[in-house]
């Protein structure tokens, strides 16, 4: 029995079909779609449709002035705001000529491993929520919170800090908070092999991930993947040791990377990079308690604020790969232009497409955010 | 001074209540089901925009939203309450009003955000939409950029006491002033926006019809022949209430 | 000025008629061609004989007062470790140059990205079709000559805010300073 106006549509014999995946659905990172092509549970060919997140912040920070891009800038990438702040700020003191102080300098390396940290830890619960470990999502989420109530005390902000700013950072550590965040870091690192329990050695994570999303070195360079992804190939390629900005240079850590190329590895160069943010995190805390001086260099009037005409290409290793701004000055209290380069570009649009398609369609959602694609990067 | 308010009395006051609800019975039990309503909220997964990172830590262990009968669900059919966490593209917007839609009467909408109110910080965007109430019907607000886990659980608390006293009654306005809410996103989509919803046929279902239900903007829904085809699609969306 | 120059660099420079270069910040070099034709032949042989195998982003820049688009290729190299960033102007009509995504695939989505916000045709892209703004009516909104302030006047309603302190402090000259 069909309905009065049901109409019969003759259509060519097919064993594929169409599935739309997003925006509105818990697989996906954010608010971002995903159209799938199926036969049965395999997807034969994938297309991104992203721009849901779209506010048109080049075009914003263009009508703002330097000043006030210190807001703008970290909702750009909502799990990891704090790398945007930092390149933004290096351009605009490579344009300015503006000299950093020293402590700053630590400050500012602080806040970028915290994010880091509370980044990873984001990713772990989203990672395993994918394979459907709950109670791994619950913890990373409450761990992250352990990590944000630090930021709350440096900088009054959970999320969104805007603690950069060029020149400097906005304000000093309150008293007994590098004692505060040490005990923090060492919950977080006696949690690591309860995570590992949990998480990393379970055997649903490992069956599942295990070859999921695989991509060669090769491919890897080809599609333009940076970051965590990159030397989950076997490349030890990142910018904190190959292009030291801030004082990486001083600091001991080693870069992480795994050979296998899938979701797996690309979690466990997640793990390692906590450990590594830790041992980072010390070291800037014991240079923090003896370094003295300034947190800001002088700045002008910054409603007049004008920087030399120029343009500048900083770049920073963000937690989820290569993160850069490039700056035009045409000498204004405004920007001319700015283009942001999040990693997420190459991410989550040509590398997810290729490496979807043979994938089953209950692992699309674990190669996203195995890949760590985060879309408000995409759509800026 | 804005032309009209921002947050709008409750509707009772400008309509005259239907036999039914005026009867001592029917308004008990309504009163008995907002009661439970407001104790077991579903939440729609929707991330819409940046207010939902403080979604997790608001759901799980820390803040644990499930103690107040909070949980998030994924489907629209199935949620109660639409969170708009923060602010809309335009290209969002579309699929938030197709999801508002989906959902089941009674149903709640919760703009995140100083974004949802008046544009916030994206006020001279392009992108983004300025102001939610202008597409959907809002019930709460939450200020702040972003509002923190207690804010937010704040917000609900106060929802469900708004839900448990029968004031959050906004949902039904978009049926009874659909041809208003049409006739703005038409403005913004254009003239041949229209979603698959019936939504003049639900309002008849919900004996929500209004004398704003219909009007010049629903009327060129006719053209599509959507609901009853064959049928005449003008003489369907003249059926009296 | 060639002090610091790669062995390999300096041979595809020389090779690149209209290249001029200079140290921009430490390990940036910062390269003109004063024609845009010659920009794949300079990328082939960054890729093929100095290992630029990473490009890092392709940004583009208007300039209407030049009647000019200018387009920038960030290279980056996992050997040389020199960050190149290579500028071509293009005149702002037609609009139009040669896509570089047979070379490097990360071109296939800034080249998108670009058609979308400043309307630049690449020709032999991957893929030119609209990506942020399918349901865009307007011009592409990252040019200069789109109004953005304009724009939201006209499409969308928001509440004025004005309250009494913030008149008092405009009187006063604050705010913000052109």
């Amino acid at each position: 029995m069909h309905p009065d106006h049901y109409r019969h549509t003759e259509l060519p014999p097919s064993t594929e079909y169409e599935l739309y995946f997003g925006p509105n659905h818990p697989g996906i990172e954010g608010n971002y779609a995903l159209k799938a092509r199926l036969a049965g549970d395999t997807v034969v060919a994938l297309e991104a449709d992203g721009g849901y997140l779209h506010r048109g912040f080049e075009k914003l920070m263009e009508q703002r002035l330097w000043i006030q891009n210190i807001a703008l800038v970290p909702r750009i990438c909502v799990p990891d705001p704090v790398p945007m702040e930092e390149t933004y700020a290096r351009a605009v003191e490579t344009l300015g000529g503006l000299e950093v102080p020293e402590r700053a300098q630590w400050l500012r390396m602080l806040v970028l491993e915290m994010s880091r940290l509370t980044a990873h830890l984001f990713y772990f619960g989203g990672h395993a929520a994918t394979v459907g470990l709950y109670t791994n999502m619950f913890w990373g989420v409450s761990d992250r919170d352990r990590l944000l109530d630090c930021f709350e005390q440096l900088t009054g902000a959970r999320v969104y800090h805007m603690y950069i700013t060029p020149g400097g950072v906005r304000r000093d550590t309150p008293p007994g908070f590098l004692d505060s965040l040490s005990e923090v870091l060492d919950y977080v690192e006696g949690r690591l092999p309860k995570f590992d329990d949990l998480f990393f050695d379970n055997a649903v994570l490992v069956r599942r991930a295990t070859g999921t999303g695989t991509m060669d070195q090769a491919f890897a360079i080809d599609y333009g993947v940076t970051g965590p992804n990159l030397r989950a190939t076997g490349l030890a390629h990142d910018l904190r040791r190959d292009y030291p900005y801030l004082k990486y240079a001083e600091v001991e850590f080693d870069v992480i990377t795994e050979t296998a190329g899938d979701a797996y590895a690309r979690t466990l160069v997640r793990r390692g990079e906590v450990i590594e943010s830790l041992r980072i995190l010390r070291q800037v805390i014991d240079k923090l308690r003896s370094v003295p001086g300034p947190i800001r260099c002088p700045l002008p009037n910054p409603l007049a604020w004008r920087i030399p005409a120029g343009d500048a290409y900083t770049r920073t290793e963000s937690s989820k790969g290569e993160l850069a701004y490039y700056i035009v000055s045409d000498g204004s209290a405004k920007p001319w232009r700015v283009h942001v380069r999040g990693p997420s570009q190459m991410h989550a649009v040509q590398t997810l497409e290729a490496l979807c398609v043979g994938a089953r369609i209950e692992d699309v959602a674990q190669i996203m955010f195995s890949l760590d694609a985060c879309p408000p990067e995409v759509d800026r | 001074m804005p032309d009209y308010p921002i947050y709008r009395d409750p509707p009772e006051q400008c309509r005259t209540p239907d036999a039914e609800e005026r009867s001592l019975w029917g308004r008990t039990l309504e009163r008995i089901a907002d009661h439970c309503r407001a104790r077991s909220l579903f939440v729609l997964h929707y991330c819409t925009g940046c207010g939902a990172i403080e979604l997790p830590p608001s759901m799980t262990s820390r803040f644990d939203l499930e103690r107040v009968g909070m949980q998030p669900m994924v489907t629209p059919r199935q949620a109660d309450l639409l969170l708009i966490t923060g602010y809309l593209s335009v290209k969002t917007l579309k699929r938030v009003i197709l999801t508002y839609e989906q959902m089941q009467g009674p149903k709640y909408v919760m703009g995140f955000g100083s974004c949802t109110i008046n544009g916030g910080m994206y006020w001279n965007s392009y992108a983004t939409v300025k102001r939610l109430d202008q597409y959907l019907p809002v019930d709460m607000y939450i200020a702040g950029c972003m509002p923190r886990p207690e804010a937010i659980q704040q917000a609900f608390l106060q929802l469900m006491e708004k839900i448990d006293s029968g004031r959050a009654q906004n949902w039904k306005e978009y049926y009874r002033r659909y041809d208003h809410y049409l006739g703005e996103q038409q403005a913004l989509f254009g003239e041949q926006f229209h979603t698959p919803t019936d939504v003049i046929g639900e309002a008849r279902h919900y004996s929500l019809f209004g004398p704003e239900t219909l009007g010049e903007h629903t009327a060129k829904l006719a053209k599509y022949d959507l609901y009853h085809p064959g049928q005449g699609a003008v003489d369907a969306l003249e059926v009296k209430r | 000025m060639s002090k610091s120059l790669p062995t390999p660099l300096e041979g595809v420079f020389r090779r690149v008629p209209g290249v001029r270069w200079r140290q921009q910040a430490e390990r940036h070099l910062r390269v003109e061609l004063s024609e845009a034709e010659n920009l794949p032949a300079l990328l082939a042989l960054l890729k093929g004989e100095a290992g630029y195998r990473h490009l890092s982003a392709i940004s583009c820049v208007d300039w209407p007062d030049a009647d000019e688009f200018e387009l920038v290729y960030h290279l980056d190299s996992y050997t040389t470790q020199v960050l190149i960033s290579a500028h071509i102007r293009l005149p702002a009509a037609p609009g139009r140059y040669v896509s570089v995504s047979g070379l490097y695939r990360p071109a296939g989505f800034f080249e998108r990205d670009i058609h979308e916000m400043f309307g630049v045709q690449f020709e032999g892209a991957l893929d030119l079709r609209p990506f942020i703004l399918t349901e865009w009516g307007g011009p592409p909104p990252m040019r200069k000559s789109f109004d953005t302030e304009g724009y939201v006047r006209d499409h969308y309603q928001w509440v004025d805010y004005g309250p009494e302190w913030l008149a008092e402090l405009e009187k006063r000259g604050g705010g913000i300073v052109e």
